[in-house]
């Protein structure tokens, strides 16, 4: 599974919606993520993946695309160390 | 009232009510362990300011909400240090809803953070204050008997922590630890602005009969006193920091005819 398709499943899961429906442009509103979902989803993220992701960055993040991004360089940036 | 030589764990100790008490009790000689969650920035922030005070500063990402997190900060503070003498739970989130909105999400995660971290920091803390004694202060708020619009569930996770309190309280002072909480009313923080809109001018804000809003540092006082020998026959206590708020009488404002 490609770390897009990891963390599409964690939200679906989370936000109980049907992961087909969250695309790269979708905003957490439009996957009906409350604040209390974004934060568990961060942890989920953080601990599959074994990163950090500090909250000055998640609120930079205005949607699907922007968090899945992130992730995946900070997955890149891991793998290089 | 010095703590030289005493190590201090104060959870969420990055910001807030937290900050403010790692700072006066590292101004009065302890080393101080600050656990923080999802603001490291932040963190490094307060244990830098706790080092200008001449004490050691240890910062420790853990969310309390989740046992195995809890269980991997105490076996660092046991590898690194061995003991612990002063144990804060002041780490609390939660989810602001009315009462018919609050599902079983909201629920778990306010009592899990606010409530049963509180009981598991506690247990691991007292195994590393064996044999020395220690101190529990845990927070909470006017909110565990006065009832605030979408405040319930938090205020359902603070009158447990004040329960539970009284239970440590009982079952660990054989082993000399002191066990109370401090409940504040509107203090002024981040947390408040996220339960009242921002745009909420502080002159709106109530204020207590004592005339202003109660401060980060006036909640930090009564905590550090606790944590002092001189409180040693206080135990299960919930100490109110509210400028006496919480005993106004709203129909005091009513004009008495002589
Ligand atoms: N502010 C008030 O008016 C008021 C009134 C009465 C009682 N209190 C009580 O006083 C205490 C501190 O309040 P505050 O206003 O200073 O809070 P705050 O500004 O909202 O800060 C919350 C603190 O708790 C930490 N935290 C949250 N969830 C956590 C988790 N799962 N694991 C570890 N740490 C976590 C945060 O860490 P990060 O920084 O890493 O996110 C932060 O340090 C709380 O128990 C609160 O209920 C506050």
């Amino acid at each position: 599974m490609t770390i897009e398709e990891q963390i599409r499943e964690i939200m679906a899961r989370i936000t109980h919606v049907d992961g087909s429906i969250i695309r790269r442009e979708s905003t957490f509103k439009d996957i009906k993520a409350d604040s209390l979902d974004v934060v568990q989803a961060l942890v989920a993220v953080e601990e599959t993946f074994g990163i950090e992701i500090p909250d000055e960055e998640a609120q930079k993040f205005q949607n699907f695309g922007d968090f899945v991004s992130y992730v995946e360089n900070q997955v890149a940036q891991k793998e290089k160390v | 009232m010095s703590l030289e030589g005493k190590l201090a764990l104060v959870t969420g100790g990055g910001r807030g009510i937290g900050r403010a008490i790692a700072l006066k009790l590292a101004s009065q000689g302890a080393d101080i362990v600050i656990n923080f969650f999802r603001r490291r920035d932040t963190a490094e922030q307060t244990a830098k300011e706790v080092q200008a005070l001449g004490v050691k500063a240890e910062i420790i990402r853990a969310n309390v909400g989740d046992p195995a997190k809890i269980d991997e900060m105490f076996g660092v503070i046991g590898d690194k240090f061995g003991h612990l003498d002063i144990l804060i739970s002041n780490a609390a989130s939660g989810v602001g809803r009315p009462i018919m909105e609050v599902d079983v999400k909201a629920w778990e995660w306010t009592m899990d953070i606010n409530t049963r971290a509180c009981l598991l920091c506690s247990q691991r803390a007292a195994r590393l204050m064996e044999g020395r004694g220690g101190k529990i202060v845990s927070l909470s708020s006017l909110g565990s008997f006065l009832v605030w619009p979408t405040y319930a569930v938090v205020g359902v996770s603070k009158a447990a922590l004040e329960a539970l309190t009284r239970y440590l309280a009982i079952e660990l002072a054989p082993l000399g630890i002191c066990v109370n909480t401090v409940a504040a009313s509107f203090v002024e923080t981040e947390a408040l602005k996220f339960y009242f809109d921002e745009q909420l001018g502080k002159d709106k804000l109530p204020i207590t009969p004592a005339g202003r809003m109660v401060t980060t540092e006036d909640v930090a006082n009564v905590v550090a006193f606790l944590c002092s020998e001189e409180a040693f026959m206080i135990r299960g206590q919930t100490i109110i920091v509210d400028g006496g708020f919480s005993i106004y009488n709203p129909l005091s404002v009513l004009e008495r005819k002589d």
